[in-house]
């Protein structure tokens, strides 16, 4: 156990240094200015353009400047924004609690909703509540999420006025209401893949050898469902939710977008727009190690529950 | 699906269903999708033909109109006709849709074919650049990329393609693997063909049908993620429209006409809606094992259940 965490750890961390590396190269390849967009096009005399330079290491070569915001990284420290003059980690710290209790909310909202319909159409294979749930549940995927956002806020915030609009509030339980419509539309474009892996394992198990068994012991229903088959169906759900809460930090960025939330993401595409680098790599690099962190913890989980994975 | 051969509870007759149903490509559900695309495409391609007004041409005194006889849909903040909007945006996002899947499959079918048949060095080196697109979550990838090589459809488009690859990779090095283990590859190898003939005329015929439903899937998904980054103003500019674009611009006047964010939505949805259906009957009518399996219920009747329930 303890060797496969190490080899895994191990694998992250590579895998981290080579994503860092294509997110510096990507973002540096083009031949622009920077101090251009640090001044916005005024006019700045030689010195301050030479010490504006300095200061962000311009005149070094592009591997020597990655060495050098990579180690700055390691150290905690992802460099000062070009166009706000602020470190990049105030920056992020600032506007992270929003993201990431939409990213919560919205993956406790998604479990609840696509297990128990996964779970329904299982049970029912074939029957109209399939049909009519698979249904719903493919229209939402087909919505992209900012639509299904503005749906939400047209009908909940502006007609009926139960929630706000847009903005957040003060305090985390203030913001469980502010972000209830945008979690929820964040929500929805996941219910769909999570209900249909659901829906596909549940009808694997329930149609296995020891389900059957069961039934024909004279077990009560619900018990089977629940106890037996549910819990072997349980492990590829865990998988493509696990990958889903990855996506939905980029998904957050669309909902973020739409309701106004001034959370990561809208400080990644504005500072995408106006070519403010360091911000863009520090929280790209932020949101790839927290991916990373992530399918890492899954792994373990898994290694740990099922012997079988971490002998291969 | 050994599953049903060895399954407990007479699969017989359903064999017997499954043969009729067998070569039916022209399930219900397939013929609605078919026609929904076959809509849009038409309406896309003849958009000059079927309306009388220009996408691009500013008309101010009929701005923000609502539906009448003269704008189907009513018109945008400067007069333009949604509908008009509606055809030639669809225009766009379909042909870069396309645009993506194409690079996708131009760039990734040769690598898995490469990284299925040589194995080895290849394999690995493949391998090891799909983890590095993988560790970034869903679009950051394409965010980053935007970022570095300016804001355009064109780089959208290839970014998403980079996206994509991945799982195309993975499939056809999967497919590959299993088919060059069978005897006719090993027949044209001894008659003296070259790899390259081997690889594109005898195993990749063999992998297609899978090849294409993940395809028109990927249509679906590159369609939404497309109308993401345009919604963010990090695909088309304007004055060119696309779906996400027209959203992200009709979202500011929800109460005027709210038509303006859903038409676009609305296009959008029925596509990838349509793509997806077309997908899953592609998928069942190559791999007609799949189709029919018995409900839950009828499971616990066959074992026994509910006349367990009569006696008691």
């Amino acid at each position: 156990m303890f060797r496969y965490v190490l080899k895994r750890i191990v694998q992250m961390i590579l895998i981290v240094l080579a994503a860092s590396v294509l997110i510096f190269v990507m973002v540096r390849v083009t031949p622009s200015d920077p101090i251009a967009s640090m001044t916005k096009g005024k006019r700045i005399s030689q010195e301050t353009r030479e010490a504006l330079v300095r200061q962000y290491h311009l005149d070094k070569s592009q591997p020597e400047q990655y060495l050098i915001w990579i180690k700055n990284a390691i150290r905690g420290d992802l460099g000062d924004s070009f166009e706000k003059k602020q470190p990049v980690t105030t920056l992020i710290a600032d506007r992270l609690p929003t993201t990431l209790q939409i990213v919560l909310m919205s993956s406790i909202l998604a479990l609840l909703l696509s297990i128990p319909i996964g779970v329904l159409c299982a049970v029912h294979m074939n029957s109209a509540v399939d049909r009519i749930l698979s249904s719903v549940t493919l229209i939402l995927v087909a919505s992209p999420v900012f639509l299904t956002g503005i749906v939400l806020s047209l009908i909940f915030a502006m007609k009926l006025r139960w929630f706000p609009s847009f903005g957040t509030g003060k305090t985390f339980v203030e913001n469980l209401r502010y972000l209830f419509l945008p979690s929820l539309a964040l929500a929805f474009s996941m219910v769909a893949l999570i209900a249909r892996i659901t829906r596909s394992n549940m009808i694997e198990q329930l149609h296995s050898g020891y389900a059957q068994a069961a039934v024909a012991k004279g077990m009560p229903r619900r018990t089977v469902i629940w106890k037996h088959c549910f819990k072997n169906a349980l492990i590829p759900v865990i998988t493509v939710a696990s990958i889903q809460i990855g996506t939905m930090v980029v998904g957050a960025v669309l909902v973020e977008n739409v309701f106004a939330l001034g959370g990561i993401g809208d400080v990644l595409i504005s500072s995408i727009k106006s070519s403010d680098y360091p911000v863009v790599q520090g929280i790209t690099l932020l949101l790839v190690v927290l991916f990373a962190l992530i399918n890492l913890i899954v792994d373990i989980v898994y290694a740990w529950i099922d012997p079988r994975i971490r002998l291969e | 699906m050994n599953k049903d051969k060895y399954s407990l509870f007479g699969h017989r007759p359903m064999i017997k269903t499954r043969r009729r149903k067998e070569g039916r490509l022209f399930t219900v559900p397939m013929v609605i999708s078919l026609v929904i695309l076959l809509t849009v495409i038409f309406a896309c391609i003849f958009a000059p033909l079927i309306s009388p007004y220009s996408p691009t041409e500013q008309n101010l005194p009929d701005s923000l109109a609502l539906p009448s006889m003269r704008h189907l849909l009513g018109a945008d903040k400067v007069g333009r006709d949604l509908l008009t909007r509606l055809f030639y945006g669809g225009r766009t996002t379909l042909l870069s849709a396309i645009g993506v899947v194409a690079f996708s499959v131009v760039v990734g079918v040769p690598l898995g074919l490469a990284a299925g048949y040589y194995g080895g060095i290849a394999d690995v080196v493949i391998g090891r650049v799909c983890d590095l697109v993988l560790s970034f979550p869903s679009l950051l990838l394409a965010f980053v990329f935007v970022a570095g090589f300016g804001r355009s459809m064109a780089n959208a488009v290839i970014a998403l393609g980079i996206v994509y690859l991945p799982m195309l990779i993975r499939l056809v090095r999967s497919l590959t693997l299993i088919e060059k283990n069978k005897t006719y590859v090993e027949a044209a190898g001894s008659i003296g063909y070259s790899d390259a003939r081997i690889l594109f005329f005898h195993i990749l015929p063999n992998c297609v049908s899978s090849i294409i439903s993940q395809i028109t899937l990927d249509l679906a998904y590159a369609i939404l993620d497309l109308a993401s980054l345009s919604f963010l103003g990090l695909g088309v500019q304007p004055p060119t429209a696309d779906w996400g674009a027209m959203l992200d611009e009709g979202r500011n006047f929800l109460l005027q006409n709210p038509l303006l964010a859903l038409a676009p939505g609305i296009a959008i949805i029925l596509t990838v809606v349509a793509l997806n259906l077309f997908s899953d009957g592609l998928h069942q009518y190559f791999e007609p094992l799949q189709r029919e399996l018995p409900s839950f219920d009828k499971v616990e009747k066959r074992a026994g259940k509910k006349k367990e329930a009569v006696y008691g």
